[in-house]
């Protein structure tokens, strides 16, 4: 991993000094993002299933950070965090929050990146989103940190049944556990991309008190 | 007082000028075998005005993406969108018709950057400039999934430029097309909102010339500008489909105040001439305001 200074030195204060970003509670942030990350709340899923949104976010300080920080040897952390004009506004600007969960994702994708052979590469609005995003109506493991939405591998859009459902089933034989949606046009399905999460998955880092 | 009948408005000793320039706007539309045509002029310089069947409604096509830019930049005003602010390029869409999802076909958009872009980023300003220059449908479809056809119509209605402009729905909503749920325009009403920016009264001074900047870098050019003097510019909006073609413009000429015009013509699929009517009107109507009539 590539860590530049300003990295190391902050570092130094983290509980895991091999990783770059701090650790926050997001109990502590400011009032604008609690009341935008919603950290520990429950929130029901398309099912009415009530999820616990997750409390602990590493604090990412700048684009430039993002663009450095490695979370997978082809995963960086710009590429989780790419959220458009309908993110709530206090979570378009830096420093910015993402739950600790987002490194067990980026794992998962770099295990399939090595079983397709070739880049992979995650849309916009379609890594972490926060459940204020206007995209999250119902829980969704995106504001979870653990779901990504694929666009295109190589050289292929995931625009058509054949491709969605080719690299479907490569993610499912190769992560297991892993839920893919399945290729369609109702609610619930994807037409234009793959979305593969982990589930509701909460990350609590070793070193926090609380 | 009828749409032939309305006479252009300015100095009396002008009445002959007007028929003569009403008759041949009647004859040019013989000529074209257009179904038809209307015609809206306001010449800032003088106040003439010439309303050619200008209340009659057409299909936009593509000139709807006017008052869209005009809402994108309401919402700029507002402060909800940053000229800079990021949009995720995605080709999905819903239909009015029951949500049903469709795609634009990127064979339709004249230049590629924003299908390039699909599942990254574009900022506002990008996807308004390629939404007009190029006519780019992705663009206008994404730039109205943010702001919403409600707040483009509530942005006319607060600047009383509704009247004219129906924007039920986006573009390449094939599905709504067949169901007869089209944006529709007439003359008039696209005159009226080139005025407010041409004056520099759509919300500031600055973002009616950022507007008309956008309008000023359009690349199909074979309408109003086509038989323009070469010292003209014209900041203006095409729209084509298989039944209509249009024009509507700003024109700049040296030394004097611009004028506005809009040319909107309907036609049955298979009859061509469409750009050179268009064109032929835009020089026809130059004339008209450009010649002293003590010279004739």
């Amino acid at each position: 991993m590539t860590v530049s200074t300003s990295f190391a030195a902050n570092a130094a204060m983290n509980e895991s000094p091999t990783f770059p970003l701090r650790v926050v509670d997001g109990l502590t942030l400011p009032p604008d993002y609690r009341k935008a990350l919603r950290p520990g709340e429950e929130w029901k899923d398309a099912n009415g299933y009530p999820r616990q949104l997750p409390r602990y976010f590493y604090e990412v300080p700048s684009w430039d950070s993002a663009m450095k920080v490695e979370l997978a040897s082809h995963f960086l952390l710009w590429e989780f965090i790419q959220v458009d004009v309908r993110e709530a506004p206090p979570l378009r600007t830096f420093p910015r929050y993402v739950p600790c969960a987002i490194t067990l994702l980026a794992v998962c994708l770099e295990r399939f990146r090595e079983a397709v052979g070739t880049m992979v590469h995650i849309s916009a609005n379609g890594g972490y989103r926060s459940p204020s995003h206007r995209f999250s109506k119902n829980a969704t493991p995106h504001a979870w940190g653990t779901a990504a939405n694929i666009y295109r591998i190589g050289d292929t859009y995931l625009d058509n049944r054949s491709a969605v459902e080719r690299f479907s089933l490569i993610a499912r034989q190769t992560l297991p556990g892993i839920w893919t949606r399945p290729y369609g046009t109702p609610t619930g399905y994807a037409e234009d991309h793959l979305h593969l999460d982990l589930g509701y998955v909460l990350s609590v880092p070793r070193d926090v008190k609380s | 007082m009828t749409e032939k009948q309305a006479p252009a408005r300015g100095a009396p000793e002008s009445a002959p000028r007007e028929r003569a320039l009403q008759t041949e706007l009647e004859r040019i539309e013989k000529d074209s075998h257009a179904k038809a045509i209307a015609v809206a002029l306001r010449d800032l310089e003088t106040g003439t005005e010439l309303h050619y069947h200008a209340d009659r409604w057409f299909h936009a096509a593509s000139t709807i993406k006017v008052p869209i830019l005009l809402g994108v930049f309401a919402a700029i005003d507002r402060g909800d969108l940053l000229p800079h602010s990021r949009v995720h390029v995605r080709n999905r869409f819903l239909s009015v018709v029951e949500n049903v999802p469709f795609r634009v076909e990127s064979g339709r958009d004249a230049n590629s950057a924003v299908h390039n872009a699909i599942g990254k980023m574009m900022r506002v300003d990008e996807l308004a400039y390629h939404m007009i220059t190029t006519s780019s449908n992705l663009a206008t479809n994404l730039l109205l999934g943010v702001i919403g056809p409600e707040s483009v119509n509530e942005t006319l209605s607060a600047l009383h430029l509704k009247e004219g402009i129906e924007l039920k729905r986006g573009v390449e909503d094939e599905l709504a097309y067949e169901k007869g749920i089209s944006n529709m325009v007439t003359a008039d009403g696209l005159l009226r909102i080139l005025v407010r920016l041409a004056e520099g009264k759509a919300f500031s001074p600055a973002l009616s010339r950022r507007m008309m900047d956008i309008l000023h870098g359009q690349e199909f050019n074979q309408g109003i500008p086509a038989r323009l003097p070469k010292g003209a510019r014209v900041a203006h909006k095409t729209g084509e489909i298989s039944t209509v073609a249009h024009d509507a413009g700003v024109v700049y000429l040296p030394k004097r105040k611009p004028y506005v015009l809009v040319v909107l013509t309907e036609w049955d699929p298979d009859v061509s001439g469409r750009s050179r009517t268009i064109a032929t009107i835009s020089h026809t109507i130059y004339e008209y305001l450009t010649q002293n009539p003590r010279d004739e």
